[in-house]
C-alpha cells in the first residue's frame, strides 16, 4: 500500500516583476510516495527549481498547500515560522545542488559532521562515526581526510549527498545534481540515488532538464510552463512495449 | 537577530603544533622556497611548480594570472595548504605550514588565519547567509557564541547584505552569493583572503563591487592575493604576479616588457643576470659597443651626456622597470650615451643582445612599443646634442 509522503495542493506561485506578473507554477497538484524516486524533468525555465523551492519551503507560495507527512508528524509547510521551517527541513530533508558547495577548508568527513553538530543531534564521537558509515555508504570511504580540492567532482558530489543524508532525512531534494558531470559519473551518481530509494526508504525528488534520464527514475513527470503535463512511469512503458 | 542553532558541541581538538619559522621575513605574510609540486598520473609524472620562490609582504593587494594548466591554482592551493608541495617549504604568516603538522592542525590553523573565496561560493545551502557566515567562527570556536550573530551581521551590512540575512543562498543572486562568502571568508579576521577566480562567474557589475570590497579591505592592512584572468581585475592589484608553465616570471620583465608573450617573458627571466651598480658608477659608456639590453629593477640610473669641455647634461633619469640600451641594440649597438647608477645603488637585469634581438623579431608587438620609446629618447637626444644625435 503506497503511503504519502508529499501532497501539494492547488499550488501556484507567482513572481512580480518590473515586466509584470510571471507565474511560475500553475496549479500543481502531486502526491508523492514513501520511498518513490520522483523524477521531474523540464526545459530551464519550466518551475523544476521553484517546485523544489516549494517543497521544501524555501520560498513562499502565493496559494494552495504543501503538506509533509513525516517524523510521525504532518505538516503544512508553508503555515510554519521561518525558524521552525529551517528545524523542520533540517529534521526531514536533505538537499543537494548542481554545484556541490562543500566547505573547502574542510576535509570530506568534516563536511559531513558538520550539519550533524550545527543540529546538535549526535556527541561527537557519534557525529564521526556517522559520517564515516555515510562516507561508506556513497563509496568515498576512502577519501574521508581529503579536502574536497583533491577529489573530483562526482566524488564531490558523493559527499554532498552524504553530508544532505547526515541527520538520517525521510525526503532528499537534488537540483539538478549530475547537471556538471559526465555521463559515467553521472549514472554512477544515479545508482547511488537508486540505492537509496530502495534499500533504505527514503524518498527523494529530482530535477532535471536531461529528459534523456527519464527512465532512471520509479516515476517521472513533465513540467512546463509551470504546468505538470504528463505522468510517464518506465513499468508503464516496459508494458506498453510488450503488448505491442 | 535570533540563531536557529544550538551551540555546537566541544569537539576535542588536537593542539596546533605548527611550527615558527626564525628566519621568515619580518615584513613577509607569504615566503615559499624552492616550491616543487608534482602530480602522477596514468600518463606518467607531471611536475606543475618547478621550485617557486616568492615572497608577499603584510598588507600588498596581489592579483595572480596564468593561462590554463600554468599552475596558478596549484600555487594557490600550497598557500592555503590544500595540496601539499612534493618538496620546498611554505611560510604563512611565519609559519611553517606543512612540516611535522597534521591535516586537521592544519584546517585548525587555516580557519583562523586565512579567508578563502572559491569561484563558486560553497555556501552551505541549508543555512541562511547569516548562519554560513557563522560557520567559520563556530568552527575555530572564536567570539563568544552570543557575539557570533553580531559580527555575522555586522560582515554581511559591510558587504551589503544585511536585508537578505535570513535568506538561504538559493534565494540571492550569485554576485550576492560570493558577497556572502567574502563576508564569511573574513569571519575571524583573518590576516590574509585568498581568493580563486573571484569574479570568474559574475556579471562587471558584481565584480567591481568585489574588488572595490577587496580594496578596502586592503586599506584595513589585510593581504589580498587572487588568481584572475581578468585585466581589468590586474589593473586595480599592487602586484601581477604572471606565473607560465610552473614557474613564475620575473615582474621586472613583466612589468617593463608586457606586451611580451608569457613564453618571452619566462624566457628572460630564466637568461636575465643580475647586477648592481653602486652611485654613480658607470654601466654604459658613451661609443661602447652595447651587449646587453638592461631592465631597472631597483634605484634609479642617470642618462648623462658628456660635450666637450662643456658641463655634462642629464637627458633623463630611469627608475624601476624602464629599460635602457633598447636604442643602440636597434641602431648598431654602439651607445649614444653614458649610462650610470643614480645617487643610490641600483640593481639591473642584463639580457644578452642576441636573445632581445631575436625575441624582439618573434614579438612585434613588443618591437612597435619599444620603437617608440626610442623615438622619443632620440628625439631627447638630438635636442640636447643635434651634432651627436645625427649618428
Amino acid at each position: 500500500m503506497n503511503t504519502s509522503l508529499i501532497e501539494i495542493t492547488n499550488l501556484s506561485k507567482t513572481y512580480s516583476t518590473a515586466a509584470g506578473d510571471f507565474p511560475a507554477l500553475k496549479n500543481i497538484n502531486l502526491t508523492v510516495n514513501k520511498g518513490e524516486f520522483l523524477g521531474v524533468v523540464g526545459k530551464s525555465g519550466a518551475g523544476k527549481s521553484t517546485l523544489l523551492n516549494m517543497i521544501n519551503g524555501v520560498d513562499e507560495l502565493s496559494t494552495g498547500e504543501v503538506l509533509v507527512n513525516s517524523n510521525g508528524g504532518r505538516v503544512s509547510v508553508h503555515r510554519l515560522t521561518e525558524d521552525e521551517k529551517a528545524l523542520w527541513r533540517g529534521q526531514t530533508m536533505g538537499v543537494i545542488y548542481q554545484s556541490f558547495q562543500l566547505l573547502p577548508m574542510l576535509t570530506l568527513v568534516e563536511n559531513i559532521t558538520l550539519p550533524m553538530d550545527l543540529a546538535g543531534n549526535f556527541k561527537p564521537r557519534e557525529s564521526r562515526e556517522k559520517a564515516m558509515e555515510l562516507l561508506r555508504l556513497v563509496e568515498i570511504e576512502e577519501h574521508a581526510e581529503k579536502l574536497p580540492a583533491l577529489i573530483s567532482g562526482g566524488q564531490q558530489q558523493r559527499v554532498a549527498i552524504a553530508r544532505a543524508l547526515a541527520n538520517d532525512p525521510d525526503i532528499l531534494v537534488a537540483d539538478e545534481p549530475t547537471g556538471s558531470l559526465d555521463s559515467v559519473t553521472a549514472d554512477h551518481i544515479f545508482d547511488v540515488f537508486s540505492r537509496l530509494a530502495s534499500e533504505r526508504g527514503k524518498t527523494i525528488v529530482m530535477v532535471t532538464h536531461d529528459m534523456g534520464l527519464k527512465s532512471r527514475f520509479t516515476r517521472c513527470l513533465t513540467l512546463a510552463d509551470g504546468e505538470l503535463q504528463d505522468e510517464i512511469t518506465p513499468s508503464a512503458k516496459a508494458k506498453g512495449r510488450r503488448k505491442a | 537577530m535570533t540563531s536557529r542553532r544550538s551551540a555546537p558541541p566541544h569537539r576535542t581538538q588536537p593542539k596546533p603544533v605548527l611550527q615558527k619559522v626564525s628566519d621568515a621575513a619580518p615584513e613577509a605574510i607569504i615566503e615559499m622556497r624552492g616550491v616543487v609540486k608534482k602530480f602522477s598520473n596514468a600518463a606518467g609524472e607531471f611536475t606543475v611548480l618547478k621550485g617557486v620562490d616568492l615572497q608577499i609582504d603584510r598588507g600588498e593587494f596581489v592579483s595572480i594570472v596564468g593561462k590554463s594548466g600554468s599552475g596558478k591554482s596549484t600555487l594557490l592551493n600550497m598557500i592555503t595548504g590544500i595540496d601539499h608541495p612534493t618538496s620546498g617549504q611554505v611560510i604563512v604568516n611565519h609559519t611553517d605550514i606543512y612540516t611535522g603538522v597534521s591535516e586537521s592542525q592544519r584546517s585548525k590553523w587555516r580557519g583562523k588565519n586565512l579567508g578563502i573565496v572559491f569561484q563558486f561560493f560553497q555556501l552551505l545551502p541549508m543555512l541562511t547567509l547569516l548562519e554560513n557566515v557563522m560557520l567559520p567562527m563556530d568552527y575555530v570556536d572564536m567570539y563568544d557564541f552570543d557575539l557570533r550573530p553580531v559580527r555575522a551581521l555586522e560582515l554581511l551590512e559591510l558587504v551589503g547584505l544585511e536585508k537578505f540575512a535570513n535568506k538561504l543562498p538559493v534565494l540571492v543572486s550569485t554576485g550576492q552569493q560570493q558577497l556572502a562568502a567574502i563576508a564569511r571568508a573574513m569571519a575571524c579576521d583573518p590576516p590574509l583572503l585568498i581568493a580563486d577566480e573571484p569574479t570568474g562567474n559574475l556579471d562587471t557589475r558584481s565584480s567591481d563591487t568585489i574588488i572595490g570590497l577587496f580594496e578596502h579591505f586592503v586599506q584595513q592592512g589585510k593581504t589580498i592575493v587572487m588568481v584572475t584572468h581578468d585585466p581589468s581585475l590586474t589593473s586595480r592589484t599592487h602586484r601581477n604576479i604572471i606565473i607560465s608553465d610552473g614557474e613564475l616570471i620575473d615582474e621586472t620583465i613583466s612589468r617593463g616588457l608586457p606586451q611580451l608573450r608569457h613564453r618571452h617573458m619566462l624566457e628572460f627571466t630564466k637568461l636575465a643576470e643580475r647586477r648592481v651598480y653602486q652611485p654613480h658608477e658607470a654601466i654604459i659608456s658613451r661609443d661602447e659597443k652595447l651587449n646587453h639590453f638592461y631592465v631597472i629593477r631597483k634605484g634609479e640610473v642617470e642618462v648623462v651626456l658628456q660635450k666637450q669641455r662643456s658641463k655634462e647634461t642629464v637627458l633623463s633619469r630611469l627608475g624601476a622597470n624602464e629599460f635602457f640600451g633598447e636604442a643602440e641594440l636597434l641602431r648598431g649597438g654602439r651607445s649614444i650615451a653614458n649610462v650610470r647608477a643614480g645617487r643610490a645603488p641600483v640593481e639591473v637585469l642584463a639580457i644578452p643582445r642576441g636573445d632581445y634581438n631575436r625575441v624582439m623579431e618573434e614579438s612585434p608587438v613588443t618591437m612597435e612599443a619599444v620603437g617608440k620609446v626610442v623615438q622619443k629618447r632620440l628625439q631627447e637626444h638630438r635636442m640636447a646634442d643635434p651634432r651627436g644625435g645625427r649618428k
